[in-house]
């Protein structure tokens, strides 16, 4: 008996995975499976369950426009209710049926004699015509390597995965980081905890938050008449993309929204040391910036001390200062962010010859819009190489790529092709221009972030307004692609490896 | 051969040490004499704060660093200089010269550097701080913990400063190879720099602070029985480090730098009835006058390990 076949394999049931698979079923692409390595869907969301998690993007942007929800509770919606949205999407479009969960993927190799994706999640094998990549760059999160950390005899929780069963209450806590779930979890530690004790290396840009409830009749209109919210996501978008005068290029609006970051910093910080402390020396956008209205007054509150000098080590008790002080405490919160795949996803991909993409990614990621790489066809990237943006929410780009993917699948489908491969020069033509253009971009004015490879290099923003990126990704063309087409193969009978013109 | 600063910066990683590594109830208090104390108490304050201080100076280099690893390298040397500060107060407490939670008193002279350094430091350009910086440390180094090492005889004073010492070493030899980098730099460039801060109300202030700061220094030293040509040692020892550096030689505040030690190792030198005369006049600066101590100034202690969060003074 021959192994199922299947149109479509989405990897990951999060947001991107489940848009996917609603976009394939909408362009008649019924023929799919989801894998999931977790026993429900959600994604980051699901793992994001630190006390204050939250979007930093106003929650009528952080959606789908095509599975908007009228309902969000607040402006930007907390963890849970993301969670729950999502949720709600899986069933609505009866996606369930479809998810393999506890389907963790471990490989996946393209067979170019039968023309299909051989994908394994353990002892499972599964065979798909073309594969969406859906496992999303912040899915995994490790303890980050400090000297000693394996002697800490308290409690280590990781942001990314919360202990939500350890009771803070009255302890002494130490917070690692200050990057975007620091800032949202600090404030909820110092409501509960005996002591905060906050450790930061570089201070970030940090913007007031206006998060505001959202009023039992404005659901309702948004309910009855969706126009009204699409109008208000509309607006939404167009305020965020005037951001990206100042947050994706270097330019004298970056210097105004500075000028705005540290006036927040003057009108809620006393102390003028603190304030230096919380002041950053790199250019607005550069790094992400923070969205917390809360933060700074926790940071002042009494139970609450920031600290900058360098962690030594991490004793069994704490942790040790390079001003020679040890830090005793019961907890350590190490809210220091994801580890990030710029170079692919953390499971190895065998190509058309047998290449392998994490090999050919280390360093220089490198793909065409983002979304398709020369050398693994019919399989189609979200979050891929240079898809990241700095001023605008990851969603709207998310929705680009999956209409990109979707259209190339339609192709393969529509024309009974056997593999579309991007041309290389294509691809190289196309990472020449967006690596020219990422030079003018806040990321490259010199600060390190995880935007960045260890050398410098940018694989992982695009270099451009939300509107252009969702231009290039609405434009599919075939011809940027070779085809390998199966009537070529019976029409000729010549060898099926061979069929690509 | 120029300093590989990543390895510098793994080595200064590598080579952390805390308060809690030293046995501060080790036997050795009872070699210090009674009369000795009051004496020595107004010497190690002076240290500690100067160490402070230098600290300060360290935070606002690391803005002005020309290389990511050499932020991080100051990053870590202000930490270190408050650790100095920490453990000599430590000393202090051993030594039972500080009541309960007393922490000494910084002198007018200090009061005037915390001023300056919280007003001008950050402003100030590499130039300025990477010449003043290893002329502070050579001194200290050089003159002031050798003293102590020779009339204290405390093996733990002894343990402590031998740590001090090996973190200083490296302090100066960043120091001057980031001297020799500042060298490196076009003269027209130098040139605008220097002019440029001479003439800034930063740069005048500071020598105003940073001359009776070391005469006061060196008065106390020498009423401590400290032989002036010790110091004087130390002094031309910046000069020495500094001609070893290839570009050094070219950066203008390096030149009058040397020139001022030169003076100040001269005890006949008429430089001495000026500064001198500032040392006094200070005395009488209206205390009214200071902005309240900066809080980075409050973060000093003895404590080895600390629970929970304190904040102002002694604070950990």
């Amino acid at each position: 008996m021959s192994a199922k076949v299947y149109t479509t394999l989405v990897i990951g049931a999060g947001f991107t995975g489940l848009g996917t698979a609603i976009k394939l079923r909408e362009a008649g692409i019924e023929d799919l499976v989801i894998l999931e390595r977790a026993d429900r869907v959600g994604g980051t969301w699901r793992d994001a369950t630190y006390p204050g998690a939250a979007c930093d993007i106003p929650s009528q942007l952080y959606s789908f426009s095509f599975a908007k929800n009228p309902g969000w509770s607040r402006t930007y919606s907390p963890s849970a209710e993301i969670h729950a949205h999502i949720t709600e999407l899986a069933e609505r479009f009866d996606l369930v049926k479809d998810i393999r969960f506890n389907t963790e993927v471990t490989k996946m190799r393209f067979d170019k004699r039968e023309a299909r994706w051989e994908v394994s999640a353990g002892r499972r094998t599964f065979h798909a015509r073309t594969v969406v990549v859906a496992s999303g760059p912040l899915s995994d999160a490790s303890l980050p390597k400090i000297r000693g950390i394996d002697d800490f005899e308290g409690a280590r929780i990781l942001s990314a995965r919360w202990d939500n069963d350890y009771d803070f209450a009255g302890k002494s806590v130490a917070v690692i980081g200050t990057g975007a779930s620091a800032v949202q979890i600090i404030p909820e530690l110092v409501k509960v905890a005996g002591s905060v004790k906050v450790f930061q290396r570089t201070p970030g840009w940090v913007m007031p938050r206006v998060d505001l409830v959202t009023p039992e009749a404005v659901k309702q209109v948004f309910e009855r008449l969706p126009i009204a919210q699409q109008a208000a996501r509309t607006a939404l978008f167009v305020a965020h993309e005037a951001a990206a005068t100042g947050l994706v290029w270097n330019t004298p609006i970056t210097s105004v929204i500075q000028q705005a970051g540290k006036l927040h910093i003057r009108m809620t910080v006393k102390d003028k040391w603190l304030r230096r402390q919380l002041t950053p020396d790199f250019r607005a956008g550069c790094k992400r910036m923070l969205m917390s209205s809360d933060y700074y007054p926790a940071l002042q509150a009494e139970n609450c001390k920031l600290i900058t000098w360098p962690i030594a080590k991490i004793t069994p008790r704490g942790l040790q200062t390079c001003d020679a002080l040890q830090h005793e405490v019961d907890a350590i919160v190490f809210a220091t962010g994801y580890d990030v795949h710029l170079d692919g996803p953390p499971y190895p991909i065998t190509g058309l010859d047998g290449q392998v993409l994490g090999e050919e990614w280390s360093g220089h990621p490198q793909a065409y819009k983002s979304a398709s790489a020369h050398g693994y066809p019919n399989l189609f990237f979200t979050c891929g190489p240079n898809s990241g943006p700095g001023h605008n929410s990851l969603l709207v780009y998310v929705q680009g790529q999956i209409d990109y993917a979707v259209a190339g699948i339609r192709t393969i489908v529509e024309q009974d092709l056997r593999w579309l491969d991007v041309k290389k020069d294509v691809q190289d033509a196309y990472n020449a221009s967006i690596q020219r253009r990422l030079r003018s971009t806040t990321w490259m004015s010199g600060c390190s972030s995880w935007y960045l490879t260890a050398d410098g290099f940018n694989a992982s923003m695009y270099p451009g307004f939300a509107t252009q990126y969702l231009r290039q990704m609405q434009d599919f063309r075939i011809r940027d692609y070779e085809v390998a087409s199966n009537a070529a193969v019976r029409l000729w009978n010549i060898p099926r490896d061979l069929a690509a013109v | 051969m120029a300093m590989d600063m990543d390895e510098m910066l793994q080595k200064i990683k590598d080579r952390q040490w805390a308060l809690a590594d030293i046995d501060w109830d080790a036997p050795g208090v009872e070699t210090i004499s009674e009369d000795f104390k009051p004496k020595l108490k107004a010497f190690m304050a002076d240290l500690c704060w100067i160490e402070n201080v230098g600290a300060r100076g360290f935070a606002a280099m690391a803005k002005k660093a020309p290389t990511p690893t050499i932020a991080e390298i100051y990053r870590y040397f202000h930490a270190e200089e408050q650790r100095h500060a920490n453990a000599e107060l430590a000393l202090m407490k051993r030594w039972g010269m500080l009541e309960g939670d007393e922490i000494p008193e910084p002198s007018v002279n200090i009061r005037m550097a915390i001023e300056w350094l919280d007003t001008y430091a950050d402003d100030m350009p590499l130039s300025v701080l990477g010449t003043v910086i290893p002329m502070l440390e050579v001194a200290l180094d050089g003159a002031l913990l050798k003293f102590l090492l020779e009339e204290v005889h405390d093996p733990v004073c002894h343990q402590v400063f031998e740590k001090i010492n090996n973190d200083e070493s490296r302090h100066i030899a960043v120091d001057f190879e980031v001297l020799d980098l500042i060298g490196h730099a076009r003269a027209r460039k130098l040139a605008i720099d220097f002019v440029s801060n001479v003439a800034s109300p930063g740069l005048i202030i500071g020598a105003l602070m940073y001359v009776p700061l070391l005469n006061r220094m060196r008065n106390n030293l020498v009423e401590m029985g400290l032989e002036p040509e010790k110091l004087y040692a130390a002094m031309n020892r910046f000069e020495k480090l500094g001609r070893r550096g290839e570009f050094t030689h070219r950066v203008p505040l390096f030149q009058v730098l040397r020139v001022h030690s030169k003076m100040v190792v001269n005890s006949e030198h008429p430089y001495h009835l000026l500064a001198n005369s500032m040392v006094k006049l200070s005395e009488y600066y209206p205390k009214a006058l200071f902005r309240p101590i900066p809080t980075w100034f409050k973060e000093l202690t003895y404590e080895p390990v600390t629970t929970g969060v304190k904040k102002g003074m002694n604070a950990a």
